[in-house]
């Protein structure tokens, strides 16, 4: 499978502050990309429902103790709690289970990786790094401009290749704080680092 | 016409040695001669990852798995991933590889003929044909060079040994000796005082020259292996000096002798005589050996024997075993051979220790001289020829001295077009490759021509998963113009600018 080809935006809002994205998927920028992407989304929200119902569903019938159902009735009278019923019934527990868990991975699964540095002028650095799903935010960090020691670009073997990464050092730390840890840019980003260095401190 | 080439070796530094020296300073040379040069070796202890040496030359030390005395382990095709990698986005011409024990090396050079890239090997060393290891280490060494463009060996008798053991066509085996930086072996000055690094009480020896009943200390450097001839000097020392009282020895290096020697100096009473140093690094070499006066070379085999140049630069006279590639490295006036055998050693070095005692030999311009005869400049200049030649720049005939087809009568016309189908040079097309690998025996020639096909099919699979297109092309240093030999001391200034 070949490696997917990364982007790298640019944004300046004030003249102090400048962000850096790196992305995996494509930048969406017309209203036809937007509304797809929209859309999907939509419809990956709906099918996470439908798999949670058909669990629901499952878990009703199986509780052989319990007479009252504890799905309300307007939902399972509609189509699709129908539907959630056939499956439910249709499939014995030790199927349904696993074959829900890995739809509902493969549903909230993101599948692209979203990094990005801001730098602010005199105050510092905060990098983001997208979570691998859905469901729980970016991870961020911020280093002030006092505990910035330098900021170097290398290059380091990983897996079968060579990259350029983009380092800090931090003061008091004993690694370095990679910035763009997944994916580097797609060409090497000497430029950045003179803007970084511009941007960062007043040099 | 600048070219980018990658140095490929198991070894080179940290790890000393004449083959990294050999490396380091043929890089340095090239570049100032204004190619690009990258090193590509293993990690060494604490040394992973891609680092810059002086005048920006790039070393990748790559992460690998090393199995014995600093040789990666011989897996043919792990390599490659990672070597495609470094080619594409050093963007190199020319893969250059060092030393035939080095795994490294062979992989390289046939991963880059599957790039369609040119190649060149150096052997720096001499091997037998007789035993089980040597007849190994020579069937892969015919598979590693049956299909590079050019080899360059250290000696003539290193060019002998190469072409019958890779069954090479001689035309394309070049001789380039190695050289020494003369500047780092300096005769001790008139007003210098002697440098006793380890034992500062043996300060009577004086590097003057010899008078009658003076001392003539004789010095050897060598590391203490069976194929340095350590068992020679074991049983030539006693004998030299119940002969000679007033000669002395200084012996460094380290190794699995070192003990033996001990118990020579022991047994026969000599620990006034015979001074052990131990191990010494590279940069002391020189302190050494400007303490004595005849420097003493046993060695059994050696492709080239940079130490013998090294002592001549020092203002040694050279006192050497006739095997291998010695007897052309120096003049004559500069050395005296023996035979590798014991009593030949302690009559030559007997004869060299009274010339030298009454003052017959002089030894005040061998470091002129030597530094005319080597330099690194030198061999820079001829490698760069090379590389012309099997990059096509040079006409076929102006590099080979002949043109296909129209050999020298007598010779087996035909054979070699093979081997070198070239109309100048080597093609890459797959299936005159495999005729090249064919020819190496009735079972290796096939298992050859399978691996040959498998590397193919993995550069494929290759360009595939990790496209060309997603690798990025690193910067070049900042490049500064070819230099001409006339002003070296401009070079030298420009060369501070780049460092800071």
């Amino acid at each position: 499978m070949p490696a997917p080809i990364c982007t790298l935006r640019k944004l300046e809002p004030t003249p102090t502050t400048v962000s850096f994205t790196v992305s995996t998927r494509a930048p969406i920028e017309t209203l036809q990309a937007r509304l797809i992407h929209y859309g999907f989304l939509a419809v990956r929200f709906l099918l996470v429902a439908q798999v949670l119902l058909v669990l629901w569903t499952k878990w009703d019938s199986t509780m052989v103790h319990s007479n009252q159902a504890t799905i309300p009735q307007w939902l399972s009278d509609t189509p699709t709690g129908q539907w959630a019923a056939m499956l439910a019934n249709a499939a014995a527990v030790r199927y349904l289970v696993p074959i829900c868990v890995f739809s509902m991975w493969i549903l909230v699964r993101r599948e692209y990786t979203e990094e990005s540095l801001l730098v602010l002028r005199g105050l510092g650095v905060e990098t983001t790094t997208s979570s691998s799903t859905y469901l729980s935010t970016a991870t961020t960090r911020f280093i002030p401009t006092t505990s910035i020691q330098d900021i170097f670009i290398h290059e380091a073997f990983k897996g079968f290749e060579v990259r350029f990464y983009l380092a800090i050092v931090v003061e008091d730390e004993e690694d370095v704080v990679v910035v763009f840890p997944v994916r580097t840019p797609a060409y090497s980003p000497e430029i950045k680092l003179t803007r970084t260095r511009l941007y960062c401190r007043d040099e | 016409m600048p070219y980018t080439i990658a140095m490929v070796s198991d070894f080179f530094y940290p790890q000393p040695g004449g083959v990294e020296s050999h490396i380091y300073q043929l890089s340095t040379k090239l570049i100032d001669r204004g190619h690009k040069v990258i090193i590509i070796t293993h990690a060494y202890q604490g040394r992973t990852g891609i680092r810059y040496l002086t005048n920006g030359l790039k070393v990748y030390h790559v992460p690998f798995f090393v199995i014995y005395l600093q040789t990666t382990f011989p897996t043919v095709f792990s390599f490659f991933p990672m070597f495609r990698n470094i080619i594409i986005r050093e963007q190199v011409e020319i893969v250059h590889g060092h030393a035939s024990l080095s795994n490294f090396c062979h992989e390289a050079i046939l991963h880059a003929r599957t790039m369609g890239l040119r190649t060149v090997f150096t052997d720096h060393s001499l091997f037998g044909f007789a035993d089980a290891a040597s007849i190994l280490t020579n069937k892969l060494l015919k598979f590693a060079l049956s299909d590079v463009d050019h080899v360059i060996c250290v000696s003539h008798t290193c060019k002998e040994n190469t072409v019958l053991r890779a069954s090479l066509d001689p035309l394309m085996v070049s001789v380039i000796p190695n050289a020494v930086v003369a500047e780092n072996f300096r005769p001790l000055a008139k007003d210098e005082p002697i440098a006793t690094p380890r034992q500062p009480s043996s300060g009577a020896l004086s590097p003057q020259r010899p008078l009658p009943l003076e001392t003539v200390t004789i010095v050897v450097i060598s590391r203490l292996f069976y194929n340095k001839g350590i068992d020679l000097l074991i049983a030539a020392i006693p004998r030299l000096c119940a002969a000679y009282p007033y000669a002395r020895f200084i012996i460094a290096g380290s190794g699995p002798k070192a003990i033996d020697l001990e118990q020579m100096i022991e047994r026969n009473v000599l620990q006034d005589r015979v001074e052990m140093l131990g191990a010494i690094r590279h940069e002391e070499v020189r302190d050494v050996m400007v303490r004595g006066h005849i420097y003493l070379h046993p060695s059994l085999t050696e492709a080239f024997g940079t130490v013998i140049v090294e002592a001549a630069s020092c203002g040694l006279y050279v006192v050497c075993t006739r095997v291998g590639g010695i007897p052309e490295v120096l003049p004559l006036h500069m050395t005296r051979f023996a035979k590798p055998e014991e009593d030949d050693i302690v009559a030559q070095a007997g004869s060299a220790i009274a010339a030298m005692r009454a003052g017959r030999i002089r030894t005040e311009r061998f470091h002129e001289q030597v530094r005319m005869m080597y330099s690194w400049t030198d061999v820079a200049e001829r490698t760069e020829r090379v590389y012309d030649g099997i990059a096509g720049v040079l006409s076929e005939e102006e590099f080979y001295g002949c043109v296909e087809g129209e050999e020298v009568a007598g010779e087996v016309g035909g054979s070699s077009s093979v081997v070198r189908g070239r109309s100048g040079v080597a093609n890459f097309a797959l299936i005159d490759r495999l005729k090249r690998y064919y020819g190496c025996g009735v079972w290796a020639g096939k298992l050859f021509c399978i691996c040959v096909v498998v590397d193919y099919l993995l550069y494929v699979v290759l360009e595939f998963i990790f496209p060309r297109a997603n690798i990025d092309v690193v910067r070049d240093w900042p490049r500064k113009k070819a230099i001409d030999e006339t002003d070296e001391t401009e070079k030298l200034g420009e060369e501070k600018t780049w460092i800071t």
